[in-house]
C-alpha cells in the first residue's frame, strides 16, 4: 500500500498537490471522460458524491439514411457538401449534406456520423441514447474541466493498494471486522452495511462479498483476499448483467496483498479512528479516499534499522515488526535468491532474517485532528 | 570511447553503467586495472529505494576490496564517476488497431506493432463478429497514443477501408493521436481527409511473411513513431534498445549468432543477431507486457496452466495469488521455493512464447538477462529456466548478463559501441557451460552418444543420453573441450546435416556441458504424479554437481 503519488492506472490519475491544513492532505484527482461527455461543472465549482460531473449520449444501434438519394443525386456521383465528419455528433432533423441549391439529408433522430457508402449513396450512423449524467463519488472543488476530463482537488488522504475490482463508488467507512488479522465473515455483515465501505481485515470469502453486496454495502476494503475469489465474485457480477439483473455498483480494494494478508495494525486504528467519515472507493484504480482525514502511515520503500516495517511474500505477508539489524553479508533466504537481509523481530516477538526488499518502512502519521 | 573520469581522481579511475529497470536497477563500476577495464562491483536494488542507496551499497560493496587509502574517498569517487545509463522506459505506448481484409492483416499489424514496443490496447476488424456500434464502444472507451489502420496491398475493396477509416475516426473525434496508415497509396488522399490535417502518415502495406509476421517498414516505422509519441522510448537510452545494440556489437564483433533475452518485470527483450555477415542480420522485439508483470498472469486459466505444470505441487490457488503479488510487487524477491517455482514457471512460459515467436532460430550464443535468470538462485537454475523455456536446438554455449551491463553498454553512441564492448570483452557476460539440446527421438531409445575430449585429462564417455533425458558432465569455466556426438536417426540437432557423426568445441561455465534430449517443445506425461516425478528427477541432474567419470543423469 502506498499513499499519495502518481497512479499509474490508465482511466484515473491523481497527485499529491499539499499536505497543509493541520495535517489534512488534499490532493488533484481526475476523472476522465468517456468521448462525447460533456461537463456539466466548471473551475470553481464545489461538487459532492452523487453528483453529476458530465453528461453522455449513450450509443446504440447503427442505422444508414439514403445521402444521395435525399439529395436527388446518383450513388456515385460523389457529395462534394457534406457538413459533418466521421465523429461528428447530429441532433435529430440535423443536416448531414447539402447542395449548393440548398436540398438536405437529414438525420432521424440524435446521432453520430460514421461513413458514407458510394455504393448506394448512404451514410453510416449510430443512434444516440437519451443524456445520461456521468456521477461523480467524490467532494471537493474543480479545478478545471475539459471534454476529456475532470480535475477535481478533493480534500482528503489517498490510499493506494495492489489491487482490486469495480467501478467508482462512496460511502460512511465502517469497522466489520475488530482485529486487523481477522477474517471477514459473511456472518458478521448485515442490513447496517447499507450504503457502507466496510473494512474488513485480512480476507474475506466470494460467499461475504456476495452478501456484503446484497446487504446494501457499496465496498470492501481488505487487507487481501484470494485472487479466486475476487474472480468469482467478478463472474457473479456479470452473469447478473448478462442476464439484465440489476447490479448495484460495487467496489472492492485490497491494500497489502493477494492470499490471506492481514492489515498493517497501525493502518487499522487509522481506519478505526475514520470510522463513519464519508469515503470514496475507487476498485479498478485500486484507490480508497477518506474525507477530512489526517495523515496516514506513511510506507517508505526502503526500510532503516530501527523503522517499524510490514513484511511482504510468504510466509510472513503483511505481519508487523521492528528491523532490528541487517546482515553483513548478501543473505540467501528460503528461496536461494541472496540479497539484502534484514532482521526483524515479529510483533509475536520471533525474529526472522527478511530480504530488504519484501520490507517496507511504515511510518506513523499525526493524530487524529478534532472536527471542533 | 572515453571511459575516463571527468574529475581529477588520479588514483581510481572509475565509470559506472547503471541500468534503471522498471523494478530492478542495476548499477556496475568499471575501474582499470593494470591498464584493463574489468568489473570491479556490481549492485542490484529495487528501483524504488532511490539513487542515493544505490550510491550507499556500491561504496560499501567496493570498500570490500578497495585500496585502505581510498576507502573513506570512495562514495567521492563514485560521486563524480562517469555514468552511461539506460532506463526501461516508464509508460507502455498504447495502440490502437484497426485491421482491414482478413485476420492475417489483423495478426500482422499486432506482430510488427509488439515488435516495435506498442502495447496493443484495442483492436478492431470487420471479421471479429461484433456489431459496428460495439466496436466502436471499444475503439473510444480505449486510451491510446496512436492509431494503426492496416491493410494489404491487395484489399478487396476501398469502401471497406474507408469505413473501417471513418470508424477509426469517429472513434477518435476530440481525443487526437497519430494515425498511421500501412496500405496501398492510392487511398491515402481519401483517408486523409477522415481526419484533421496532418494528423495521417501514410507508409507501405506490410507483407506478411509465413508466419503471420509482416515484413516491410511498419515496424521500423512503429517504433519511430514510439519514439515520437511515448516519453522515454527515446532512441538508444531505453533499456531494450540498448541490449539489442550490444547483442548485435557482439555479434559482429565475434562472428557468432548470438540470441539475446532480457526477461524484466514488465519488458521482455529479444535479440537475434547473426554477425556472420556484415552488417549482422538482427532480429528481436521489444515486448512490452513480455515480463513477468504481464496482464496474462491475471487469468485464471493462465495459473491453472502453470500450476500444471510446475514440478512441485502447488494450489492453483496459491499460484493465482503469486502471480498477482509478482505483478503488483516487482520488486520484491521470491521468498520461498514455492513462490521461487511460481516466479520460474511464469518466466518459463514467457520465454517458451518468445522461442515460438517467427524469427527466432538456432544460436550458437544465447544470453539471458533480467532479474529473474541473471539473479536466479544458481547458475544451474537459470541454466534450466533458460533451457525449459527457450529449447535451443543444437549446440549452444549459454551465458548470462549476470551484472546487468549490456542495456547500458549498448546505449553508446554508434561510434563508441565497438570499444565499449571490446574493453569489457572478458567481463561482459558469465559463461554457464555449453548445452546439446536434441529435437525428436524414440521414447526409451538413445538419442545421442557423446564423448568428451579435454586436453590434459582423460576422456569422458561415450556416455548415451537417451530421449526424455538430460545429463550434465563436468566442463569448467574457461576449460575448452572437443565433443564428439553420435545421433540416432531419429533425433536432429536442428540444422541439417549428412551424417549422424558430429564434433564440435565446447566451451564450460559454472555449470558445465548440459546434453538435453527431452525434445523440443519439452514433452511431459499426462499423468500428474508421473509429470511431477519426471520434472522432479531433470530438476536434481541440472542441480546436482557433475561427478568426472560419472554424468548425473535422470530420465
Amino acid at each position: 500500500m502506498t499513499t499519495g503519488g502518481d497512479g499509474s492506472m490508465a482511466r484515473v490519475r491523481s497527485s499529491v498537490t499539499s499536505t497543509a491544513d493541520r495535517g489534512r492532505t488534499t490532493y488533484v484527482h481526475r476523472v476522465s471522460l468517456p468521448p462525447g461527455a460533456v461537463p456539466v461543472v466548471r473551475a470553481g465549482d464545489a461538487v459532492s458524491p452523487g453528483d453529476a460531473l458530465a453528461t453522455r449520449r449513450v450509443p446504440g444501434t447503427a442505422f444508414r439514411v439514403p445521402v444521395a438519394r435525399g439529395l436527388g443525386r446518383r450513388p456515385d456521383s460523389g457529395i462534394e457538401h457534406f457538413l459533418v465528419r466521421p465523429g461528428t455528433r447530429l441532433e435529430s432533423g440535423e443536416a448531414i449534406a447539402r447542395d449548393p441549391q440548398g436540398r438536405e439529408a437529414r438525420t432521424p433522430r440524435a446521432a453520430v456520423f460514421v461513413s458514407y457508402r458510394i455504393r448506394d449513396g448512404s451514410a453510416l450512423l449510430i443512434e444516440l441514447g437519451p443524456d445520461r449524467p456521468l456521477v461523480g463519488h467524490v467532494r471537493g472543488g474543480v479545478v478545471r474541466a475539459t471534454p476529456q476530463a475532470v480535475d477535481i482537488a478533493l480534500p482528503g488522504v489517498r490510499l493506494l493498494g495492489v489491487g482490486g475490482i469495480g467501478e467508482a463508488v462512496h460511502g460512511e467507512l465502517m469497522m466489520a471486522v475488530h482485529r486487523h488479522d481477522e477474517e471477514l465473515r459473511a456472518g458478521s455483515v448485515d442490513v447496517s452495511a447499507a450504503g457502507k465501505i466496510l473494512v474488513g481485515g485480512s480476507r474475506a470469502s466470494a460467499e461475504t462479498l456476495t452478501r456484503a453486496r446484497a446487504m446494501g454495502a457499496v465496498g470492501v476494503v481488505l487487507g487481501g483476499v484470494l485472487d479466486k475469489e475476487l474472480r468469482d465474485l467478478e463472474a457473479i457480477q456479470r452473469r447478473r448483467r448478462d442476464q439484465g439483473g440489476l447490479v448495484n455498483p460495487f467496489s472492492i480494494v485490497l491494500l497489502e496483498g493477494y492470499g490471506k494478508v492481514a492489515l498493517d495494525p497501525h493502518l487499522f486504528e487509522w481506519l478505526r479512528q475514520h470510522q463513519g467519515r464519508t469515503a470514496s472507493l475507487f476498485g479498478s484504480e485500486r484507490a480508497l479516499v477518506v474525507y477530512d482525514a489526517t495523515e496516514p502511515p506513511r510506507r517508505v520503500p526502503l526500510a532503516r534499522v530501527g523503522d517499524r516495517v510490514v513484511a511482504h511474500g510468504r510466509p510472513h505477508a503483511g505481519r508487523t515488526g521492528v528491523l532490528v539489524g541487517l546482515l553483513e553479508e548478501l543473505h540467501a533466504g528460503g528461496s536461494g535468491i541472496p540479497g539484502l537481509t534484514g532482521l526483524v523481530r515479529f510483533e509475536d516477538g520471533r525474529l526472522a532474517p527478511i530480504p530488504l526488499a519484501n520490507l517496507e518502512a511504515s511510518v506513523a502519521g499525526q493524530p487524529p485532528v478534532s472536527d471542533a | 570511447m572515453n571511459l575516463a573520469p571527468h574529475a581529477a581522481a588520479p588514483t581510481a579511475e572509475v565509470s559506472l553503467l547503471i541500468d534503471v529497470g522498471s523494478a530492478w536497477t542495476k548499477a556496475t563500476v568499471v575501474g582499470r586495472a593494470r591498464g584493463r577495464w574489468r568489473i570491479v562491483a556490481n549492485v542490484a536494488q529495487p528501483t524504488a529505494w532511490g539513487q542515493a542507496a544505490l550510491d550507499e551499497t556500491l561504496a560499501a560493496r567496493l570498500a570490500i576490496g578497495a585500496d585502505q587509502r581510498l576507502r573513506d574517498r570512495l562514495r567521492e569517487i563514485l560521486a563524480v564517476a562517469p555514468r552511461i545509463a539506460c532506463r526501461t522506459p516508464r509508460r507502455t505506448g498504447r495502440l490502437a488497431i484497426a485491421a482491414i481484409a482478413g485476420e492475417h492483416s489483423a495478426a500482422a499489424a499486432r506482430h510488427a506493432a509488439e515488435a516495435a514496443g506498442w502495447m496493443v490496447a484495442v483492436t478492431s476488424d470487420p471479421d471479429d463478429g461484433r456489431p459496428l456500434a460495439e466496436r466502436i464502444a471499444a475503439l473510444s472507451a480505449t486510451d491510446v497514443d496512436a492509431w494503426l489502420l492496416a491493410a494489404p496491398g491487395e484489399i478487396a475493396t476501398p469502401e471497406q477501408v474507408l469505413e473501417e477509416a471513418s470508424i477509426v475516426a469517429a472513434a477518435r473525434h476530440a481525443r487526437g493521436g497519430p494515425v498511421v496508415w500501412a496500405g496501398p497509396h492510392s487511398l491515402t488522399e481519401q483517408l486523409a481527409g477522415l481526419f484533421e490535417e496532418g494528423a495521417l502518415r501514410a507508409i507501405a502495406p506490410a507483407e506478411i511473411e509465413d508466419g503471420g509476421q509482416a515484413s516491410g517498414p511498419l515496424r521500423a516505422d512503429l517504433e519511430h513513431l514510439l519514439e515520437q509519441v511515448v516519453e522515454g522510448h527515446e532512441g538508444r537510452r531505453a533499456s531494450p534498445t540498448g541490449f539489442r545494440r550490444a547483442i548485435t556489437e557482439l555479434a559482429r564483433q565475434e562472428h557468432l549468432r548470438i540470441g539475446g533475452i532480457d526477461l524484466g518485470a514488465h519488458y521482455a527483450t529479444w535479440v537475434l543477431a547473426d554477425g556472420r555477415e556484415e552488417p549482422p542480420m538482427v532480429a528481436g522485439a521489444a515486448l512490452a507486457s513480455g515480463g513477468l508483470g504481464s496482464i496474462a498472469f491475471g487469468s485464471p486459466q493462465v495459473a491453472g496452466r502453470l500450476a500444471r505444470e510446475m514440478s512441485g505441487h502447488v494450489d492453483e490457488l496459491a499460484v493465482a495469488d503469486a502471480l498477482q503479488n509478482l505483478r503488483s510487487r516487482p520488486g520484491s524477491i521470491p521468498n520461498g521455493e514455492e513462490e521461487l517455482g511460481v516466479a520460474m514457471a511464469a518466466g518459463r512460459m514467457q520465454l517458451a512464447s518468445i522461442a515460438a515467436t517467427p524469427g527466432w532460430g538456432s544460436v550458437d550464443v544465447l544470453i539471458g538477462a533480467g532479474r529473474l535468470i541473471a539473479g536466479a538462485p544458481s547458475p544451474a537454475r537459470a541454466m534450466q529456466l533458460m533451457l525449459d523455456g527457450i529449447r535451443p536446438v543444437g549446440i549452444a554455449q549459454i551465458a548470462l548478463d549476470r551484472a546487468g551491463v549490456l542495456p547500458p553498454l549498448g546505449s553508446v553512441s554508434d561510434d563508441e559501441i565497438a570499444e565499449a564492448i571490446g574493453f569489457l570483452r572478458d567481463d561482459l557476460v558469465v559463461p554457464l557451460g555449453t548445452a546439446i539440446v536434441s529435437r525428436g527421438g524414440r521414447p526409451g531409445h538413445v538419442a545421442f552418444r557423446v564423448t568428451l575430449h579435454r586436453a590434459g585429462w582423460p576422456s569422458i564417455g561415450p556416455v548415451e543420453v537417451r530421449v526424455g533425458q538430460v545429463s550434465v558432465l563436468p566442463l569448467a569455466r574457461g576449460e575448452q573441450a572437443e565433443v564428439e556426438l553420435q545421433t540416432d536417426e531419429s533425433v536432429s540437432l536442428g540444422a541439417a546435416r549428412r551424417g549422424r557423426h558430429v564434433q564440435a568445441q565446447v566451451s564450460g561455465g559454472s555449470v558445465g556441458l548440459v546434453l538435453d534430449a527431452r525434445d523440443a517443445p519439452i514433452q511431459l506425461p499426462r499423468r500428474t504424479d508421473d509429470r511431477r516425478s519426471v520434472q522432479r528427477a531433470w530438476h536434481e541432474a541440472l542441480l546436482a554437481e557433475p561427478v568426472p567419470e560419472r554424468s548425473v543423469s535422470a530420465l
